[in-house]
């Protein structure tokens, strides 16, 4: 047992050195870069799984997002090309590593380590800093960041000492860092402006990858300090997912622009994968939240990486916009599907019947904008790096056409989510 | 050996036959060819059926479909679906051999061969299901094939095939009717009846827990439901059946089936569709048996309901009968007649107690009297398709003259009527003789009435059948046309039909259980309703027509005015209950679609893109303060919780 967690944590090690040694060498070669961050996130695919068998489905999923994230970046001719690779590579390998430790600190540092990079990256753009970008989205990361960690230590000091009013106290603060950060309504106002005035291949980037960790964390930590009091608080968070559910919708439903639109429709996805958190109520529903969680995710990274790329060549393939855009509205057997459905089983099993109604209302109202956004992105075939980028966020909507391998991978995951506090 | 095979070669052979036809309805080529197909499929039923009959036990088979909700193929073979099957089955092959005939050179051969085939199979279906379901689904079949069959000329373009005298109007009503207001009339009435008939079933399998008709313990579950759940159960499902056999007050459809091609009507009056309401009603009844539950409280009204319905049913048909000069309007009103003194005599069992080898004597008495119907029905529609195409009228004619060039048709028609109307010694004076005796019962133990209005329609009956038998081969108008060459299949198919009225009068004397026919052939009611109907016979073939009573005539002839019920008053109702539903369908649409959504998304959408303004430090306002809110908010409610 100790041979093997050493040799993962040396793999993981060794997958950090890859990274740094060929972010300083990519100033040089600057495709090393891409190079070593590709080999190092597969070296810490490898050590995750080694570690965990069970975490093979979750970590190929990110593992193929991260590469699709890495490949999108050849797109922009950035100031810091090559580096940003190794950015980007922090963060895949952070997210791997999210269910492997049972430490609050480590759990946090990778908290801190996916969201940091995103200040950099949402600056980038061809020969230049957008830095009134950065200073908008950065303004308010921080502030969630600090939200985020003062909630996370207060629940656990709350839980060690059963103080009510602390756990409240953290559990409102998590909460709203967590909103504030993903981008949840009504703590959303920088989200619309910095998807549509950063560039998009970062904004990709930050719209998929950077989403899953902090909901893993929140998920993780208020299932491991979830007590009588959590039944009562609970409605705090369906009432701001609710909200951010239809102010993303009516928002984007209403937009012109398609940076906007998505914008908008994060803060719905957000609004959809906030109402998991309630079923922290019914852990031995649980794995349903977090499988209609990670599949909602993944189906929303995987959705707009294929809108940003687009937009950013100004079309893609009609046929593949279709489908990332059903996979949105939730047609099955899409994942967009599959992770609605899981919610809303979650959401009924924890008695948040009104809110699974919402839920599937708000479905409905998303029909128009996302046809509009494929009918508007859609364009013919032409064989570029954009069109394969949307052929693999397609297979990736496509690969939890039957979801129960997946679910049943959740179910053991689910056991082992409390942190050691 | 595996009956489940045979079950399934019985339903699906005609279907299966009748699809090369169906599919190749644009080759008018292989159209013309492939009839003979589908009428081998009907023929193969008829070999199953008669091997059901002869080599089978009686049993329930029963098949796994959804067992957990009690629905599964159950085919049963008792002594009612045996027999049953085996009348559907012939019938509908002497039918269609007819049809091969008859319908040759149609535009439609595609359409009729499929729904012919597609009927038999349904009514198979019916006869031979044990599950309320499952016979459901045939009963369903029917419905549709019903209607494709009805207005199968549905570019009504041809006078002949219309029903009514043309451009007849009565107050603002036309009284004439084409063969797709035919169809249309038949299907919203019988779904009309549908309807009750499947909450019914729902309402049963709900209580019963079970849908086996054998199965189901009909009096633990009508002591369960009470007087007034036996009553509106009972009744509900009635309507179903009363719909299907056209009784009153739902018989307006069946006359104006009459648009449909003749081996439609032969099929429908005979041993489908019609039939199945009666059929079906004896099936309950004999496993009902509801002489020995005569102390369910509602039972006994349920009955009374359906014995006179079923009696009214009987003297409206013969009266109306008694007017109409359409050949087949006329035989159309007697099969009504003769449907409601099936389900007469078969409500008359809850208060006969007698049985001949377990089987109640009324339930016997109906069913025999409708197999025999059947033959006879079938045979002078059949006759009467052949005249019609002979003589290219709707409307009865023929002399003495002509009746002598269609010597086989006359004679099938005299065969068909006498054998039919209860003239003694012929076959269905023994079945007749068993009704009056069970109607002589119930005005003993019950009310008087029932047995006159079976006398009197009995009369009436024999009556309007020799006026048929007379205005088209003996005091008729002499023909305009008269084109006698071919036909051959179509005399065919009505002899072999009629000659079955003989099988029939061999089995009355032969089969053990039939004996108290015999015997109630010798009483002396029976011997003078015997007599009574030979003289109305006689004397309507000597006087078919009696100019004197010509209004009364023309009153019977327009259906008593009943077909107000279905194409005014029915429509008014309907359409002041839909005006009602667009109005509020309005209302709503304009309240929500117009004014509350529409405004509702327009201040929200504004209210959110409004918020975007670009400037930092009010979303930093916007964000703090929602943050210090929820903090204070937080910290009061804190305290409190």
């Amino acid at each position: 047992m100790m041979v093997s967690i050493s040799t993962s944590m040396m793999m993981l090690f060794g997958a950090l050195v890859i990274l740094v040694l060929c972010s300083i060498f990519s100033v040089k070669y600057r495709d090393l870069g891409l190079i070593g961050a590709i080999v190092a996130v597969i070296l810490g695919f490898a050590a995750v799984t080694l570690k965990n068998p069970e975490l093979i489905y979750y970590s190929g999923f990110v593992l193929a997002i991260s590469i699709i994230n890495l490949l999108s970046l050849k797109r922009i001719k950035s100031v810091i090309q090559g580096v940003d690779y190794g950015l980007v590579g922090i963060m895949a390998l952070a997210t791997l590593y999210i269910f492997s430790t049972q430490d609050l600190a480590m759990v946090l540092a990778a908290f801190v380590l996916v969201s940091v990079p995103t200040y950099i990256l949402v600056m980038i753009r061809e020969g230049g800093a957008n830095v009134e970008v950065g200073i908008k989205y950065i303004t308010f990361m921080v502030l969630a960041t600090v939200l985020f960690l003062i909630g996370a230590v207060t629940l656990v000091y709350a839980k060690n000492t059963s103080n009510g009013i602390l756990y409240i106290f953290g559990y409102v603060m998590l909460v709203l860092g967590l909103s504030i950060e993903v981008g949840i309504a009504p703590l959303h106002e920088w989200v619309p402006d910095v998807f549509t005035s950063a560039d998009p291949i970062p904004m990709s980037i930050i719209a998929s990858l950077a989403k899953i960790v902090p909901f893993v964390i929140a998920l993780r930590i208020l299932m491991s300090t979830s007590n009588s009091l959590t039944v009562s608080i609970t409605l705090f968070t369906a009432v701001l997912a609710a909200i951010s559910m239809f102010t993303g919708n009516i928002g984007a439903l209403t937009s012109k622009e398609p940076a906007r639109v998505l914008g908008y429709s994060t803060v719905a996805n957000m609004g959809y994968v906030l109402a998991c958190v309630v079923v922290v109520t019914k852990p031995e529903f649980f794995y349903f939240a977090l499988t209609g969680a990670l599949l909602m995710l993944f189906s929303n990274a995987a959705g707009k990486i294929g809108f940003f790329n687009a937009i950013k060549n100004k079309g893609a393939y009609s046929p593949l916009m279709y489908m990332l855009a059903f996979s949105f509205i939730g047609i099955p057997p899409l994942m967009g599907f599959w992770g609605k459905l899981f919610i809303v089983f979650a959401l009924i099993k924890a008695e948040y019947i009104w809110l699974a109604l919402l839920l599937v209302l708000n479905s409905a109202i998303s029909v128009p904008y996302y046809t509009r956004l494929a009918r508007e992105l859609g364009v013919g075939w032409k064989a570029n790096l954009t069109n394969y980028i949307c052929v693999a966020a397609v297979i990736i909507v496509l690969i939890t056409i039957l979801p129960d391998w997946f679910f049943k991978g959740m179910e053991v995951i689910a056991q082992t989510i409390s942190i050691a506090i | 050996m595996n009956e489940w095979i045979l079950f399934l070669i019985l339903f699906l052979a005609p279907i299966i036959s009748s699809v090369p036809i169906a599919l190749a309805y644009k080759h008018k080529e292989w159209t013309d060819k492939l009839p003979p197909l589908s009428v081998l499929g009907i023929f193969i039923s008829v070999l199953v059926s008669l091997y059901i009959f002869f080599c089978l036990p009686d049993k329930a088979y029963s098949y796994p479909w959804i067992p957990e909700l009690g629905i599964n193929f159950v085919i049963i073979t008792d002594y009612l679906s045996k027999y049953m099957g085996v009348v559907t089955a012939l019938i509908a092959f002497f039918i269609a051999i007819y049809g091969l005939d008859y319908m040759k050179g149609d535009y439609r051969l595609p359409w009729y061969w499929f729904f012919f085939n597609l009927f038999t199979a349904s009514m198979l279906l019916v006869v031979y299901s044990d599950n309320l379901f499952l016979l459901f689904v045939g009963w369903e079949g029917l419905g549709a094939a019903s209607w494709g069959l009805i207005g199968h000329w549905y570019r009504d373009d041809d006078e002949l095939t219309y029903v009514g005298t043309m451009n007849r109007k009565v107050g603002p009503l036309n009284f004439f009717w084409p063969p797709s207001a035919g169809g249309w009339r038949a299907i919203s009435t019988i779904r009309f009846g549908d309807v009750p008939m499947f909450i019914a079933i729902a309402a049963i399998w709900l209580f019963a827990g079970n849908l086996n008709i054998s199965e189901i313990g009909w009096g633990a579950l009508f002591g369960k439901v009470g007087f007034a759940g036996t009553l509106i159960i009972f009744l509900l499902f009635l309507t179903g059946l009363l719909t299907k056999s056209a009784q009153v007050p739902f018989s307006e459809w069946l006359m104006t089936a009459m648009t449909g091609p003749t081996t439609v009507s032969a099929l429908l009056h005979s041993a489908t569709m019609v039939a199945a309401g009666a059929y079906v009603f004896m099936r309950m009844t004999w496993y009902i048996q509801p002489w020995n539950l005569n102390n369910v409280p509602g039972l006994e009204l349920a009955y009374t309901i359906a014995l006179f319905i079923g009696l009214i049913s009987g003297l409206y048909g013969a009266l109306a009968a008694s007017g109409m000069l359409e050949r087949k309007v006329l035989l159309a009103a007697t099969t009504m007649s003769s449907l409601g003194l099936m389900f007469g005599a078969t409500a008359a069992s809850y208060w006969i107690h007698a049985e001949v080898n377990g089987m109640n004597i009324a339930v016997l008495v109906g069913f025999w009297y409708l197999a025999i119907h059947a033959f006879a029905k079938a045979s002078l529609f059949l006759v009467s398709g052949h005249l019609i195409h002979v003589t290219h009228t709707r409307f009865s004619v023929g002399d003495l003259e002509f009746g002598k060039k269609m010597k086989i048709g006359f004679a099938t028609t005299i065969i068909a009527t006498t054998f039919l109307v209860g003239i003694p010694p012929l076959t269905a004076y023994w079945v007749k003789s068993a009704m009056d005796h069970v109607m002589e019962h119930l005005a003993i133990e019950y009310s008087i009435a029932p047995l006159i209005l079976l006398l009197v329609t009995s009369i009436l009956y024999s009556g309007v059948l020799a006026k048929f038998m007379s205005t088209n081969f003996i005091k008729g108008e002499k023909p305009h046309e008269a084109h006698l060459e071919g036909g051959g299949l179509m005399k065919a198919g009505y002899v072999m039909m009629v000659s079955m009225l003989f099988v029939i009068f061999g089995l009355i004397f032969t089969q053990t259980e039939l004996a108290g026919f015999v015997h109630a052939g010798f009483e002396p009611l029976s011997i003078a309703v015997g007599t009574a109907a030979l003289a109305a016979y006689g004397f309507a073939v000597y006087k078919p027509r009696i100019a004197s009573l010509q209004k009364l005539g023309t009153f019977f002839s327009d259906r008593m005015y009943f077909p107000y019920l279905n194409d005014y008053l029915c429509p008014k109702i309907g359409f002041f209950f839909s005006r009602i539903c667009d109005y509020v369908s309005r209302g709503l649409d304009g309240f929500c679609n117009i004014w509350v959504m529409p405004g509702l998304f327009r201040r929200i959408s504004e209210s959110i893109r409004s918020i975007q303004t670009g400037e930092l430090s009010k979303y930093v306002r916007i964000v703090l303060g929602v943050v210090m809110a929820v903090l204070i908010l937080v910290s009061i409610g804190g305290v409190w919780l």
